[in-house]
């Protein structure tokens, strides 16, 4: 069956600015901009990058059963303030969680933005917003809930890294606005403009503290036809501030040095257990259970004594990768093949000292150490490994030695207050 | 990305379908990859380097070019035997995507010079570029 090939509403600044580009999940976007993916990658680390990220898709789900269709669906609990007494609503919040299915695998991963208490966003990756707003539907059954799938009518870009609050403001975006608020996984406005909230060259934006990069930043939220003005004004203001314009290609390594996964790749159809991404369960406090009922719970625990497959970040010694395409395998140091890598980069901005990983961004890294880059990224065991031990990975041209890591890249931003973020 | 017309291919090379180019000097051949190669490969971050003395037949791999997208294999044009490797491109690998004529990466001593006579001179190899 042939594809038709999609395009983002910045198609066109894309090709006028030299990006190399490529397909990802049916659209065609940009890959790496003239300067490259390494300078972006270093960009969002140092001072700030665009990324046009309106391939991803929307869903509202709004209506009296919206929050118990969310509660039952996603992996999160979004009751918790309800044991206080407070209301349960999750207004102003961000979550992140995944879809499962009923054998405990990942349908995808999403952020649940709370617009209202019966009104909610779910944002997934590309490609998928029909797949999972049929999936809701399916499961609202009878109940009073209207679901919407956006894909296409919306823009979003994330503008990420430690001048992206500068930036934002000098667009204009806070105006009247407390930014002090803006604390990691809250949102204000929406771009339907019926809440006063961040508007950029007068045209409201939903404007929340996430992204998927590890640095602090922001995912900007508006309707498709405001985006090349709005993308423009943000590059504008910020050019003093260095920004750049990154793609995809810069967007992988900042998400993997940052341990984040990428759906369908370091999660997917298989059960969502014994992974780096464990807070995105409904984890009681003694881990043995879950907080609430969910799709998905029961093959879960059915599980969790005897699922053996184990994901572990993992970090090399230079930067030099395995190719994932050639379907590598893991080996422990006496050649026994133990299991396969689902992600393989080079994060740009990190190095060694000794079995230390240092980031560019620390001020004091010590002046002999030139960081170059190193391998990383995730592969999955069907032994247990603990951190600091060493495996190799063999993509059948390539042998490279790696080791666990507990975390990739140091010193990353993303948890950051506005204050600190907005000082010089 | 760079359109065709944009790429350039000077005109005393002979370029291959796995986008090497060989520049025949007296006795030796310099070897590298043209400037499409590098502009698809983006930033060229690492360049693994065979030794001097190593022997390759035409077609097999001598080394590989690491970019951030990708790692990939670079081919013999011809076959020979490595005289020389470009030492500045282990400490400044991004020499490559600066000028990827100016940044050869092997010099050899080839076995058959003759077997340049089925390299692609530039005509062909932009007509290839073109599909």
């Amino acid at each position: 069956m042939e594809e038709t090939i999609k395009y983002t509403p910045l198609h066109d600044w894309h090709l006028m600015h030299g990006a190399n580009m490529g397909s990802f999940a049916g659209y065609d976007m940009p890959m790496w901009y003239k300067g490259g993916a390494k300078e972006e990658h270093l960009s969002v680390i140092l001072s700030a990058g665009l990324f046009d990220t309106s391939h991803m898709a929307v869903i509202s789900v709004k209506g009296k059963g919206a929050f118990d269709l969310l509660q039952r669906c996603f992996s999160r609990d979004l009751a918790w303030g309800k044991k206080d007494g407070k209301d349960a609503s999750m207004t102003g919040k961000c979550v992140y969680g995944v879809f499962l299915n009923d054998s405990g695998g990942v349908i995808d991963d999403a952020i649940v933005y709370g617009v209202a208490p019966s009104d909610y966003l779910v944002v997934v990756n590309a490609g998928n917003g029909e797949k999972l707003a049929s999936h809701l539907r399916i499961h609202a059954g009878t109940h009073p809930v209207d679901i919407e799938d956006h894909t296409d009518k919306l823009g979003k870009m994330d503008l990420q890294g430690p001048l992206a609050g500068r930036i934002l403001q000098d667009a204009g975006a806070f105006s009247g606005m407390d930014i002090r608020e803006m604390n990691y996984f809250t949102f204000k406005g929406h771009f339907l403009g019926n809440v006063s909230g961040p508007s950029i060259n007068g045209i409201p934006v939903l404007l929340s503290r996430t992204g998927y990069t590890g640095e602090f930043g922001f995912e900007v939220f508006m309707k498709k036809e405001a985006m090349p003005a709005i993308w423009q004004s943000i590059i504008d203001a910020g050019e003093k501030w260095h920004i750049l314009p990154c793609g995809l290609a810069a967007r992988d390594s900042l998400r993997t040095g940052a341990v984040l996964p990428l759906s369908h790749q370091d999660i997917g159809d298989w059960l969502f257990l014994n992974h780096p991404w464990t807070f995105a369960l409904p984890f009681d406090k003694g881990k043995k259970g879950f907080t609430k009922p969910f799709i998905g719970k029961d093959a879960l625990e059915s599980n969790m004594r005897t699922h053996s497959h184990v994901t572990y970040p993992f970090a090399g010694f230079d930067l030099r990768k395995v190719t994932t395409s050639k379907a590598p395998s893991v080996f422990t140091k006496d050649g026994k093949k133990i299991g396969n890598v689902l992600t393989c980069v080079t994060d740009m901005a990190i190095g060694r000292h000794d079995r230390t990983i240092i980031s560019i961004a620390e001020k004091n890294t010590p002046q002999h150490i030139a960081i170059k880059g190193l391998s990383c990224g995730f592969l999955k065991s069907e032994v247990p490994l603990k951190p600091m031990d060493m495996v190799t990975l063999d993509d059948g041209s390539r042998k490279i030695d790696v080791e666990i890591r507990a975390d990739l890249r140091p010193h990353r931003t993303a948890r950051h207050s506005m204050d600190k973020m907005m000082v010089s | 990305m760079k359109e065709i017309n944009e790429l350039i291919l000077p005109n005393d090379l002979f370029y291959t379908e796995a986008h090497e180019w060989a520049k025949t000097e007296k006795n030796s051949v310099k070897i590298g990859i043209t400037d499409y190669a590098q502009d698809q490969l983006g930033d060229i971050v690492f360049v693994e380097l065979p030794q001097v003395g190593d022997t390759f037949e035409k077609g097999s791999v001598f080394g590989s070019l690491e970019s951030v997208k990708a790692v990939s294999e670079i081919y013999m044009p011809v076959s020979g035997k490595v005289t020389a490797i470009n030492t500045a491109l282990a400490d400044s690998p991004e020499l490559v995507n600066q000028d990827p004529y100016a940044a050869w990466i092997i010099e050899i001593s080839p076995t058959d010079l003759s077997e340049t006579d089925t390299l692609m001179k530039k005509d062909a190899y932009l007509k290839q570029l073109k599909g």
